[in-house]
């Protein structure tokens, strides 16, 4: 059973030894951090679907002046996005909300991928009418012995 | 389940039906032009306090309880530059009512270079400068030309992104004192 | 006078057109030889009249005959003779043209193959629905995407191009390429509709359609990954992928022909998943109309600045008739066509191909439900919102990880069933040089959970690859003897779709791994500098050397040098610039890019000098983009390895004296003979 597992149990190990450290919670993001985050979330009002972090517009330089002024003021993120929304209009968001309507977009894909795989593991499971024959212990042994592995 | 395949071409005829009528709803329109509809359009103006190139200040106080007409523009512009022949005509027109008023704001432009376009243009009414465009964001504006037209009791009753022409000034103005 | 020909060659291809079908048709009916062979002939007659269409546009272009619309609206006398060419496809008109002669060529080929079987009602049927797509394309240069329409007042010049689409060689190749790629899925659609008609569902349309699907598949692969190279190094906005509504309409029949060429092999194999996959081709070949509708028709926000025209209802209206056509077809024969083969088990093959295409129409369903849902929530609501790239990033992400992981471990599972240990073994080192390469990455700094993941199952994917090439290569030395390069090259060309296929897969690693490390690494700043003064920006030293103007004909352009260099060494100077063109108020900005192997800097210039004499330059550090590219090469060597012949194996005799039993050769798991046997658990 060891020899079987054991090198897959380490490699969990190691993995979840990556992961943890990759997830694991470091205080809150830098201002820097924050800015580029939320520029990646404006739509540049005057350009077609770029985002105010990758436009050169005016208008998207002068928003992100104002979005480091206004972390600079203190204001939380959902404020500086609410103020945006109240002026432009919620098409500024690039990300839709996750209310009423917007709710949609998120849902729906995930609503087809467990159909989809709903449908896949009903036609699995429709096909074990076969029984499997399983190599037991025995039989590997013998099949490794005629091979003249030691 | 018998005839799946059936089922499954119905489901997805049923999602097809539905995607293919809201894009035909939508074939007509142009997104552009749907994108322009200033949000503000039926609110309060927003306050703005910025230097006046003349000296001194210009805020939202010296506008209120008028009809006012904002024009945002700046000396690099092209299009402002298209639409100034207009803007003359309008001010000439209304400059000596007493319920007007009319006010430009420059974003994003060098002080020397705006006092050259003034004086280039012979603009008469006041201008404000807004270098760091804090006004031009709280109006929500998306470029330059962009005029907003704003009531006697400080709501935003119309407003447009591009040069204007002086029909649409007049209408504007129209909006502004006929908007509660 | 060029009018009138140009008009006329649309008109003859649509007669043709008319002419084929009808013979067809009646030679069905009637089974009449003479009828169905004159038919196919039609279709020489539908290519030879685009090219000529196609040919008189050209001339009209390079002569600069500003009497006709077109020409006046996408050329003008001081444009440089490539963009005069390219002007064919600058504009919707012209591109339908374009679109025309490239489906007149495919259609060509398959009336050529399939000469000798002409009597065959399938083919038959196949070249019928070939000739209507045909003369759609005709009707719609014929109503109201005219290329040839005249202005009735010739002006002295032209309007010329679109800016941007005058100032970079690759004008030349992306169009032409994506529809390359685009048009020639009509091929297998025509067949899959012939399949469903005539009722005849066996392997026979596959197999003849297979070639012309990798070749429109390997076209749309290339024509995107170009469309990425030129949003990167023309648009100056320092990114290649947008989520802009004209790339998904390209990505959108790439998803679903991608899980097409994965089923199909299923269907080879044993003969299941029919109904799936002829839902894939002709869901393939709708995306395409779909995306040219969206594309054309300006119903959405788009950095792709097409003019609205007419165009729209057509196309969604054809749309509505070929998804109509597929859906109905496959509800009438759907059932009949059930497979006799049953998924023996959750681990094999079949079943990793399942989860794959699940996967990729999951993504399709993303691409498409983000891209049109601004519309659907106008229509809901009132108001429009935007789904941008933080959505699509979001959902695509875990989607895409998740194929990565398929891919790095479906090569390694057996057709049918078998047992756990055979296939732990197989992936247990693979697997433990992808988990070695999360901790390495950790180790080194990067902390992006999607980011490791893709470093991780990269790697996992890439040792997988390695250790197929290498069994191949260790099989053959065993049983016939032969020296590495000779095995390596043998195996490959006697397996050219499986060995293809793995150089494809190492190509779409590269691109994922650089998906994770380019939005985690780099830098952007505008930087204001004066004559000689310089800056830096994570590492690299730019230096405002000067800057000067450029006239010609064409535009005007500015630009300045910058001295890049990183620590002590120069690495060039570069001149982005700005250009403005006589008919346009807004300048075009052309960033300056130094490619490296493990940066790119990336420079726009984002004002020209003002009072003070300063400029403003963007300067962005971009992180490995340059593999990018080179995993989109790999992708297409992939895929010319796929298209090769197979190499027929020529019996070796082994010395009489060796009285060791005969080694097995190694068999990859892939090759299509039935009875093939599985490797040899190493």
């Amino acid at each position: 059973m060891i020899r079987r597992w054991g090198p897959w149990i380490a490699l969990g190990l190691v993995v979840v030894v990556a992961l943890a450290v990759v997830l694991w919670p470091n205080g809150s993001q830098s201002p820097a951090a924050r800015a580029h985050e939320l520029e990646t979330e404006f739509k540049c009002p005057e350009c077609e679907g770029l985002s105010v972090a990758d436009s050169q517009a005016p208008t998207s330089r002068a928003i992100r002046a104002d979005i480091k002024r206004r972390i600079k003021a203190g204001q939380s993120d959902a404020e500086i996005r609410q103020a945006y929304v109240d002026t432009y209009g919620e098409s500024i968001l690039l990300t839709p909300q996750d209310s009423g309507v917007s709710l949609l977009v998120w849902i729906l894909p995930i609503v087809v991928l467990a159909m989809g795989a709903t449908g896949i593991v009903f036609v699995l499971r429709r096909n074990r009418e076969q029984p499997h024959l399983h190599a037991t212990e025995a039989d590997e042994r013998l099949v490794h012995r005629e091979q003249g592995d030691g | 389940m018998k005839h799946p395949a059936r089922i499954a071409a119905l489901a997805v005829a049923l999602v097809v039906v539905v995607f293919g009528v809201v894009l035909a709803l939508n074939v007509g329109t142009d997104p552009q032009e749907d994108a322009q509809q200033s949000h503000l359009v039926g609110k309060a103006a927003p306050a703005f306090d910025l230097p006046n190139l003349a000296g001194g200040r210009l805020t939202l106080a010296d506008v209120a309880g008028k009809s006012a007409i904002v024009n945002f523009w700046n000396s690099w512009c092209t299009p402002c530059r298209q639409e100034e022949p207009a803007l003359q005509e309008f001010y000439a027109a209304h400059k000596d009512d007493p319920d007007f008023v009319m006010i430009g704001i420059v974003r994003q432009d060098e002080t020397g270079d705006v006092k050259a376009y003034v004086k280039e243009n012979g603009i008469q009414w006041k201008v404000a400068l807004d270098p760091g465009s804090v006004a031009a964001l709280d109006f929500g504006t998306r470029g330059q030309p962009e005029t907003y037209a704003i009531s006697p009791s400080g709501v935003v009753a119309a407003a447009k992104y591009g040069p204007m022409s002086s029909k649409e000034l007049e209408l504007f103005l129209a909006a502004a004192r006929q908007t509660a | 006078m060029k009018a009138a020909l140009g008009y006329a060659a649309v008109a003859f291809g649509a007669g043709a057109a008319v002419v084929g079908i009808t013979a067809l048709l009646a030679g069905l009916q009637l089974r009449d030889a003479f009828l169905l062979r004159f038919g196919r002939r039609c279709v020489y007659a539908v290519l030879i009249a685009a090219i000529a269409a196609a040919g008189v546009m050209e001339w009209a272009l390079i002569s600069h005959d500003f009497s006709l619309r077109y020409v006046a609206e996408n050329n003008a006398s001081g444009t440089p003779l490539l963009y005069t060419i390219t002007g064919l496809w600058a504009a919707l008109e012209g591109s339908i043209l374009l679109w025309s002669v490239i489906l007149g060529g495919y259609l060509t080929f398959v009336a050529f193959k399939f000469r000798k079987r002409d009597q065959d009602p399938l083919v038959a049927v196949a070249i019928i629905t070939g000739l209507v797509v045909a003369l759609f394309f005709s009707a719609l240069m014929l109503g109201p995407a005219n290329p040839f329409r005249e202005l009735s007042t010739v002006p002295f010049d032209g309007r010329g191009p679109n800016p941007l689409l005058q100032n970079h060689v690759l004008m030349a190749f992306h169009p032409p390429i994506l529809y390359l790629g685009y048009v020639g899925f009509t091929v297998p659609f025509m067949f899959g509709i012939a399949a469903l008609v005539t009722g005849r569902f066996g392997e026979g349309w596959l197999s003849d359609t297979r070639r012309a699907t990798l070749v429109a598949w390997g076209f749309l692969t290339v024509g995107i990954i170009l469309g990425a190279w030129w949003s990167y190094e023309v648009l100056g906005w320092g990114g290649f992928w947008a989520w802009d509504p004209v790339e998904n309409a390209s990505l959108l029949p790439w998803l679903t022909a991608t899980a097409f060429i994965h089923s199909v092999i299923v269907q080879e194999r044993r003969g299941m998943l029919r109904v799936w996959n002829l839902s894939l081709v002709i869901a393939t070949f709708c995306l395409t109309i779909l995306g040219t509708f969206l594309t054309r028709s300006g119903v959405i926000d788009s950095v792709h600045a097409f003019t609205q025209s007419d165009i729209g209802p057509w196309l969604l209206t054809f749309f509505g008739v070929v998804a109509a056509t597929g859906i109905g077809l496959i509800a009438w024969r759907g059932d009949k066509l059930r497979a006799p083969g049953r998924i023996d088990s959750a681990v094999s093959r079949e079943s990793a191909f399942l989860m794959n295409n699940l996967l990729f129409a999951a993504l399709a369903f993303v691409v498409l439900l983000g891209t049109v849902f601004p519309l659907i929530a106008e229509a809901l609501r009132g108001s429009r919102l935007s789904v941008g790239e933080p959505y699509f990033d979001r959902m695509a992400t875990p989607i895409g990880l998740a194929l990565l992981f398929l891919m790095a471990a479906a090569p390694a599972l057996p057709w049918r069933a078998t047992s756990g240990e055979v296939v732990r073994n197989r992936l247990l080192i693979p697997a433990w040089i992808g988990g070695l390469t999360m901790l390495a990455a950790v180790i080194l700094g990067a902390r992006g959970l999607a980011e490791i993941l893709a470093y991780g199952l990269g790697a996992f994917a890439t040792a997988g690859i390695v250790r197929q090439f290498v069994l191949g290569i260790r099989g053959r030395r065993r049983a016939l003897g032969e020296s590495r390069a000779v095995a390596l090259g043998r195996a490959t060309r006697s397996n050219p779709r499986l060995y293809g296929g793995l150089v494809v897969h190492f190509g779409v690693v590269l691109i994922a791994v650089v998906l994770a490390a380019s939005s985690a690494y780099g830098a952007n700043r505008d930087v204001t500098l004066t004559k000689g003064q310089s800056a830096t920006v994570s590492g690299y030293t730019v230096t405002y050397l000067g800057s000067h103007t450029a006239r010609s004909d064409q535009k005007i352009t500015y630009s300045a040098d910058i001295k890049v260099a990183k620590g002590d060494r120069v690495l060039g100077t570069y001149a982005p610039a700005i250009s403005t063109y006589p008919n346009s108020t807004e300048g075009i900005g052309t960033p300056s890019v130094h490619t490296g192997l493990l940066d790119d800097v990336y420079l726009t210039l984002v004002s020209s000098p003002n009072a003070q004499r300063e400029i403003t330059l963007g300067v962005r550090i971009n992180a490995v983009i340059v593999w990018l590219w080179i995993g989109g090469a790999f992708m297409a060597l992939g895929t010319i390895l796929a298209l090769a012949p197979r190499l027929r194996r020529r019996p070796k005799s082994i010395p009489s004296d060796d009285l060791a039993p005969v080694p097995v050769p190694d068999r990859e798991p892939d090759s299509p003979e039935p009875d093939a046997r599985e490797e040899v658990p190493v």
